[in-house]
């Protein structure tokens, strides 16, 4: 997948291309709003992280150009800026995603796959890892085509772990994307411990190897190496 | 008192005073005027009658006239001069007593000393004198109230431009980013005053935006390099090459700058309570909030095995921002949620013009003066932020709700009116 990537911050999107290459995509990087509108009038893109604040312009007028030119690209918006205003202008003129900073990479990691797998299979796509395969339009998900029986937020979890796998995954940051806003970390750290426990118990139930580590202390990692 | 009756008042109770003392002046005036007059008729009388008496000796015809007057009598001793007097004499036909000028003199009519005293009626100039007096009081009268309509249609013209500048103050609202215009008065008061209003808000206003542009350009400022190291320390994460030990310093390294980028935004967003940055309003249901966020807290709720007792009435709504209020639900359930003990109780109550969330908790009535200070902590979970109550306490201040904190039955009650008036 191609992503083009628009963030003044040089140390930051560094490290965002430094977790995301090596996975497959192409990452390009600008740092301003001028020279996103070149990079988007010369090549084609399939994704763009977008930053709201760029030195010359902002990045919600890059995404309004794109629509006028009608090009189709998965366009998440990353953004200081934690007001709700923000966000659904955002979202209404075209974005698919909203990340308020500081946010996990792997959760920006997560939202670029669902993107990828929207655009490149038209959404009706299957994801296939090793015995596991999941219908993500359908929340489904299979190990040696036996049908996993998965709460929401198992799944969820699944899919986000497929999403970032051999990656460590903070606590944290499970517990962002599992419940967002409404919950202080802390608070959720025990049921995100049963929520894996319970997923791992379901895989194993079916035959699928044991993919999950838990990193003391820190987090879990989907290791399929 | 408005302006206007004030002045009113003033002039009529200054030009009432002045009216009376300048009816007793002009009495006065007039009265001397009029005797003056009445004197020197008298003057022609007398000669007129020495003349008389000169040669008609000692006769004198008089002409009959109820207004005039003479008496002459015959006396020993020298003559003296005029003597002018008031005097009241009594009118046998009418039966009253009446005013009369009177001058007596004593002439020397061959040779014989006479008392001479003329009376002329005052009766006519005294009416004069009144009615004069009258005619004038009605003018003064006219003229203070048409003055007084005058002042009053003039005023209301002249002020048009002052009343119009006091309703521009009070509707005027820093968020609507409306434009102050107001009305220009050839008045130089109401000019310098408009232009002096002018100049405040617009440094009010200026005032304002870089207090905003501050708050934003801070959390901006400050979620960036936040945002900085979570993404380094996230790669370094995946290095792999650390040993236990490390992996347990970067960890504690994360979520301290997760919490740190938590405490900024949650005070950005008490600030821009405070500044009231949340303008738009519109009719929010308690109830579609509270769905959506008990499913959201479905694990924890479960964790701590709580019994959930709702008693929604159907249907309510408040008038309020939607963010705000999912504000305001979310941090009180959370809290309800976050302090109670294994198998208690959280009991929401909606009703009409109330929300009222109640948990059991430690056995012990809060601190109702601390409770909804920024950053109080009970000590049972030194993982809170402290500045959830905070965030409700703010919001019910920005619309005049009233929230209240009760500790009875064993269960913390924390409810919020918002109708008061109804």
């Amino acid at each position: 997948m191609k992503i083009l990537i628009i963030e003044d911050e040089k140390t930051l999107s560094d490290a965002i291309v430094e977790y995301l290459d090596g996975k497959g995509h192409l990452c390009e990087v600008v740092y301003t709003f001028e020279e996103a509108v070149e990079k988007i009038e010369l090549y084609q893109y399939d994704c763009m992280v977008v930053d709201i604040n760029l030195p010359d312009g902002s990045g919600l007028d890059l995404i309004r150009l794109l629509k006028k030119r009608s090009i189709t690209v998965g366009i998440i918006v990353v953004s200081a800026r934690n007001s709700l205003d923000n966000r659904i202008e955002g979202l209404e003129i075209g974005a698919d995603h909203y990340l308020t900073k500081p946010f996990h990479l792997a959760e920006l990691n997560a939202h670029l796959k669902s993107i990828h797998r929207r655009i490149s299979f038209n959404g009706s796509n299957e994801l296939i890892l090793n015995e596991i395969k999941l219908i993500p339009d359908e929340h489904r998900a299979f190990v040696l085509d036996q049908e996993l029986v998965l709460t929401k937020k198992e799944y969820e979890l699944l899919l986000f772990f497929i999403s970032n796998k051999n990656k460590i995954i903070t606590k944290a940051g499970l517990a962002e994307h599992l419940w967002g806003d409404h919950m202080d970390a802390a608070d959720s750290y025990d049921f995100i411990y049963t929520h894996i426990k319970n997923l791992r118990r379901e895989l194993l139930k079916k035959g699928c190897k044991d993919y999950i580590k838990t990193i003391y202390g820190l987090g879990y990692k989907f290791d399929i190496t | 008192m408005r302006l206007l009756t004030k002045t009113t008042l003033n002039l009529l109770s200054i030009s009432l005073f002045i009216y009376l003392f300048g009816v007793i002046a002009f009495y006065y005036s007039l009265r001397y005027q009029v005797d003056n007059n009445v004197n020197k008729e008298m003057e022609k009388r007398k000669n007129s009658i020495v003349r008389q008496m000169e040669e008609a000796h000692s006769s004198v015809s008089q002409p009959p006239s109820r207004n005039e007057m003479v008496i002459i009598t015959p006396v020993d001793g020298a003559g003296s001069t005029d003597r002018y007097a008031d005097t009241f004499i009594f009118n046998k036909e009418e039966k009253r007593y009446q005013l009369f000028r009177q001058l007596g003199f004593r002439e020397t009519v061959n040779k014989q000393q006479y008392d001479i005293r003329i009376f002329k009626s005052l009766e006519e100039t005294d009416n004069l004198i009144v009615s004069i007096i009258m005619t004038m009081t009605i003018l003064v009268i006219l003229l203070i109230i048409t003055l007084l309509i005058v002042n009053r249609y003039s005023s209301r013209l002249v002020w048009k431009v002052f009343y119009d500048t006091v309703g521009k103050i009070n509707r005027y609202d820093l968020n609507t980013h409306e434009e102050f215009a107001l009305q220009d008065s050839d008045v130089k008061e109401f000019a310098d005053l408009n232009r002096v209003l002018r100049t405040m808000t617009e440094r009010i206003k200026n005032d304002y935006l870089n207090l905003k542009e501050y708050t934003e350009n801070a959390s901006h400022e400050i979620q960036t390099p936040l945002a900085i190291i979570n993404s380094k320390l996230e790669l370094l994460l995946q290095s792999g090459v650390m040993n236990e030990k490390q992996y347990k310093a970067l960890a504690d390294a994360y979520e301290a700058s997760i919490r740190l980028s938590k405490y900024n935004s949650t005070l950005i967003l008490l600030a821009k309570i405070e500044n009231k940055q949340f303008p738009e309003s519109k009719m929010v249901s308690p109830e579609a909030i509270l769905t959506t966020l008990l499913e959201n807290l479905d694990d924890l709720i479960r964790s701590k095995k709580l019994e959930v007792i709702r008693q929604i009435t159907p249907n309510c709504t408040v008038q309020m921002n939607p963010y705000l209020a999912e504000m305001l639900i979310v941090n009180l359930v959370k809290n309800a949620v976050r302090h109670n003990v294994k198998g208690g109780k959280l009991v929401i109550e909606v009703g009409e013009s109330f929300l009222q969330i109640s948990n059991t908790g430690p056995d012990l009535p809060l601190d109702k003066n601390l409770l909804f200070k920024r950053f109080y902590k009970s000590s049972s979970s030194p993982e809170s932020l402290g500045l959830g109550l905070a965030i409700v306490q703010k919001i019910c201040a920005l619309y005049g709700f009233e929230v209240s904190y009760q500790f009875r039955e064993q269960m913390h009650c924390l409810k919020i009116c918002y109708r008061n008036e109804a």
